[in-house]
């Protein structure tokens, strides 16, 4: 028994050892990863999960550029940036990586990592392939770096038939979305959605956007103070809101398109990006769900603030293969790119004839791009991370025990402060 | 093969030559891949580094801050809780379930429930737990069910409820692992005097107090020295179920590290709050372990 | 009296423990469409349990994973039960010089916040050329299961007496034989303990897969799965709990066949 006993842990060792060993054989053979064979680019995106997405696009330039992605997912957002800073030490430099603007990409900027994208940028506007209201979101000192990956805009979904059961129709104005929260209120049905986490910052941004869209810029760019009286009333607005009862229960971790499936909400102030979520839950965009922009709080605003968001696709100025890098970065903006990617992800796209097979989000695509709409950068995109983390953890309390904003903003403000006067 | 060949008259010889060569390839491993990296991140402490360029040294700015956060003393007190809640219920009922099961018929049966939950991977039990915990969830539903009262907490959104409720689904998971170390110890205990006290009569609560528990010393040692590391590094569950949340209320000090070095990739201030952890870590367990390891005790 | 409480406890404590299995296993066999969570608790007649583990595993394409998975299971914890058990021997039984020292260096290994190791570690893993391979990903994995492995290993070992060992020391064995083959084989309950619970720790890791590797065959398993409940992920709770429920039964199995080394009468008494 003794003697069968120390054989049987021995070759267990040694099996599992030499199993690894082969393991590391083939790691050879193969190459880590795809990336060193000619034609494939090493891509790593915080989007672990849209990787049949990222592959369809891939089948589709393999064809036009014969060029195609070595896909690399996390699934942790914070994790996935400090990998991406380290591997900048490293030879693992990525060729193509996923990104945010904003506070992130001046760090990679600053200390000179990312390939510039000036003459990308101007040619695909002079091509039409994006609006150039985009560029500046990708413009750090006068140069363009990174080419956008999506777009999203944040609008407020429905489900048709909640509405239809209380005689709604899309409010056109702010009087009338409070009305109709009111109404289903008082029918005992929960108006809309709301979350403690990550997300906790959606209707501090919806209701100052549409209040002082001014206010709000100001605030992102270290001009005004979370403590300023627009603020404040902002929070005091959305503290009535909530004692009105319009929100859903913020600890609720059920997936949203799952909330508005079932009736728990009966609308999501949210990206669209929820579109893809909702087609993946059966419902159906125009039948089951539908959105409306999100009318302006203040009716004196001239245009209606519609958020947008965008993150960039990134290439690494020493990468292996920068130079195919940039120009599948380039490729990525054209016509054929977007409407493979826009339609596998079922989302809208900044490229304006980017073909868009859902109506509802085709005709959005349309109504964004006119004279009626302010486009303001996301709240998560337009502030720096170290204030953005606090201000998720300030929101955070606050939609979970509404009260006093005061204590919540000067918390924000101090980070704020601390930020601003390190930036000189 | 490795071993020094021992002729009798050896006898008594020390074998010191061959004790460093069975305790080389330990120090060797742990050396390389857990202490040198640990000196990169110490040094990384005093600096100010966001991950890109060089790091810029400004000694011991990150610790002053540190200390002068409140929001420090929240995720110490929550951290406290977790070493105080760790040792006190998945040991003390780990302990209870391998006492109780050892030397019973099917206990290996009766002590199943509590491994397999240790099995289950993490992925599905932070899934499986908010449901439980969620307002109006699993917990809330059953405690109404049977009439009592609680059913309206909201056991995940208020401080520091949050933390004991998150606890209790740690003990869920660790409880089995706890049993299991202990009935290893319960194994090892000799078979003859364990006989004679019960045929001495000793049963239950005497038999435990007299002899077990005595015997057990040697297991409870490990099992108390690994809670109380593992509850100072508490991560991953508070991770899954609440992000620290709401707002800062139910972080622990290894959250607060995540959240300064990869939320708002300050890696100083994030390293500094690790060091930190690390050397109350490093003290607690050598503190308590030289105690119960010491040479008086040394078989 | 005590033959009637202890099963009525155990029996107690054991349906609380069994409740939330009960509630997974409940809820990933809903169809993704039909979960609901204000009513967790009961079953639905629609079983889709097979559909839920078919959907997480093309989702996340388990497939790949599994193999590299496996091996660092078995590697990483059989090579650190192997080297904890060494110098457990070294200080116990070979009676090391400032044993105490070299113990608590080892155990202090353990002290480390992983977080905070990963982004040195994958740097240097990049240096030397092991990002990415499975030799690297094993030998992390055996450099964490250390410190635990050499701590109870450390203790159990001190249970054997030292008479033991000179004994064998007449009979003329050498230390690596008295090791092989006497004190391995009387430690076997501690040996699988060891092995199942770094094993199972092994097996569910995550941050050490995302830092440390980056191919489909060298990645393990955990980091695929969890890439369906990200933000971006959209995936439905009963997918994901279905997910989750998959990638548990190798564990389950394991803590399962090995429950026999824990049955009393392996004891170190009949040695």
């Amino acid at each position: 028994m003794r003697i069968r006993y120390s054989a049987t842990v021995a070759g267990l060792a040694a099996s599992a050892l030499v199993l690894a060993a082969c393991g590391g054989d083939d790691e050879d053979e193969y190459g880590s990863g795809g990336a060193e064979a000619p034609g494939s680019l090493s891509f790593y995106t915080d989007k672990a999960a849209w990787e049949p997405q990222f592959l369809q696009v891939s089948d589709v330039s393999e064809n036009a550029l014969g060029l195609t992605l070595d896909f690399t997912g996390y699934s942790e957002a914070d994790q996935y940036s400090a990998f991406i800073r380290q591997s900048f030490r490293t030879d693992e430099k990525p060729d193509l990586f996923t990104w945010h603007t904003g506070s992130e990409l001046e760090d990679l900027v600053a200390e000179g990592l990312v390939a510039p994208t000036t003459d990308i940028w101007q040619q695909s506007i002079d091509e039409g392939n994006v609006p150039g209201d985009l560029r500046e979101h990708f413009t750090i000192d006068g140069e363009q770096y990174c080419v956008p990956m999506n777009a999203a805009y944040w609008v407020m979904y429905y489900n048709t038939k909640v509405f239809a059961e209380h005689d709604i129709k899309e409010p056109t104005t702010w009087d009338e979305l409070v009305a109709a929260a009111d109404k289903l209120v008082a029918a005992g049905q929960t108006p809309f959605y709301e979350t403690n986490i990550l997300f906790s910052f959606v209707w501090f941004q919806t209701l100052l956007a549409g209040t002082d869209p001014e206010l709000y810029a100001a605030l992102s760019s270290g001009e005004a103070s979370y403590t300023d009286a627009g603020v404040v009333d902002v929070m005091n607005r959305w503290r009535e809101m909530h004692e009105k009862g319009y929100f859903g229960d913020p600890g609720d971790q059920t997936e949203p398109q799952v909330q508005l499936k079932n009736g728990t909400v009966a609308m999501i102030n949210f990206g669209t990006f929820l579109s893809g979520q909702l087609n993946s839950v059966d419902m159906v965009s125009g039948t089951d769900y539908d959105f409306f922009i999100i009318p302006k709080v203040n009716p004196d605003l001239e245009q209606t603030p519609l958020i947008f968001e965008t993150g960039p696709i990134c290439t690494a100025e020493e990468a292996q293969n920068r130079d195919l890098a940039l120009q599948y970065a380039s490729w990525w903006m054209t016509e054929e790119a977007q409407t493979t990617w826009a339609n596998a992800r079922g989302d809208v796209s900044f490229n304006p004839k980017a073909l868009i097979n859902d109506e509802q989000l085709a005709s959005l695509n349309q109504e964004a791009g006119t004279d009626g709409y302010q486009l303001l950068e996301r709240y998560f995109e337009a502030t720096p991370t170290p204030v953005l983390t606090a201000a998720l953890d300030e929101f955070s309390a606050f939609v979970t025990n509404p009260g006093d904003p005061m204590p919540h903003l000067e918390t924000i403000q101090a980070e704020a402060e601390a930020y601003w006067s390190d930036q000189g | 093969m490795t071993g020094t060949s021992v002729a009798p008259r050896e006898r008594g010889a020390s074998y010191q030559w061959s004790a460093r060569a069975f305790g080389l390839p330990a120090v060797l491993v742990v050396a390389v891949l857990l202490y040198l990296p640990f000196v990169w991140t110490s040094v990384i402490s005093f600096t100010e580094y966001n991950g890109l360029g060089s790091p810029e040294w400004v000694g011991l700015a990150n610790y002053r801050e540190m200390f002068d956060d409140p929001n420090f003393l929240t995720s110490l007190r929550n951290t406290l809780l977790w070493v105080v809640g760790t040792i006190t219920i998945p040991v003390g009922l780990g302990l209870l379930i391998a006492v109780m099961t050892y030397d019973m018929r099917f206990g290996v049966w009766f002590r199943l429930p509590f491994l397999i939950t240790y099995a289950v991977s993490p992925v599905a039990v932070g899934v499986v737990w908010s449901f439980v915990l969620q307002n109006g969830g699993g917990l809330s539903q059953v405690l109404e069910a049977f009439g009592l009262p609680g059913a309206e907490n909201r056991w995940l959104l208020d401080e520091p409820m949050n933390t004991l409720v998150m606890i209790g689904a740690w003990a869920w998971q660790q409880t089995g692992v706890n049993a299991l170390l202990f009935v290893i110890g319960l194994q090892s205990i000799p078979k003859e005097p364990l006989e004679a006290a019960k045929m001495d009569g000793a049963a239950g609560w005497r038999l435990f107090r007299h002899m077990l528990w005595p015997m057990l010393r040697p297991l409870t040692t490990v099992v108390v020295g690994l809670a109380l590391v593992a509850s100072l590094k508490t991560f991953d569950i508070v991770m899954a179920m609440t992000e620290g949340g709401p707002g800062r209320s139910s972080e622990t000090l290894a959250l607060t590290m995540y959240r300064e070095a990869f939320v708002n990739s300050a890696y100083g201030m994030g390293s500094a709050v690790a060091l930190f952890l690390s050397v109350v870590t490093f003290i607690a367990a050598i503190t308590y372990l030289r105690r119960q390891l010491s040479p008086r005790h040394e078989w | 009296m005590s033959r009637v409480i202890r099963p009525v406890v155990l029996t107690i404590l054991g349906v609380i423990w069994l409740a939330p299995l009960y509630l997974l296993l409940v809820n990933a066999a809903k169809p993704a469409a039909e979960y609901a969570s204000d009513a967790v608790w009961r079953p639905i007649a629609e079983f889709a349990l097979v559909d839920n583990i078919v959907d997480a595993w093309e989702r996340a394409g388990l497939g790949e994973a599994v193999l590299s998975t496996v091996i660092y299971s078995i590697a990483g914890p059989a090579v650190a039960v192997l080297i904890g058990a060494a110098i457990g021997y070294a200080i116990v039984a070979l009676r090391l010089k400032h044993g105490f020292f070299w113990f608590v260096l080892v155990f202090g290994g353990t002290v480390f916040p992983l977080q905070m190791i990963i982004l040195p570690l994958f740097v240097g893993y990049a240096e030397v050329g092991l990002f990415d391979t499975r030799l690297g990903m094993i030998a992390v994995y055996a450099a964490i299961s250390v410190p635990f492995s050499a701590l109870v290993m450390r203790n159990f070992l001190g249970g054997i007496a030292h008479q033991v060992f000179e004994a064998a020391v007449m009979d003329g064995a050498t230390t690596w034989r008295i090791f092989w083959r006497i004190y391995l084989p009387m430690s076997r309950s501690a040996l699988v303990a060891v092995f199942i619970l770094q094993a199972t720790f092994v097996w569910n890791d995550l941050l050490l897969g995302l830092a440390l590797s980056q191919s489909g065959d060298v990645r393990p398993l955990m980091t695929a799965l969890t890439s369906m409940q990200s933000t971006y992920g959209g995936s439905q709770l009963p997918t994901v709990l279905a997910g989750g429920l998959l990638v548990s039964l190798p564990t389950v199995v394991l803590f399962l066949s090995t429950q026999r080394f824990f049955t009393r009468g392996l004891n170190l008494g009949q040695f």
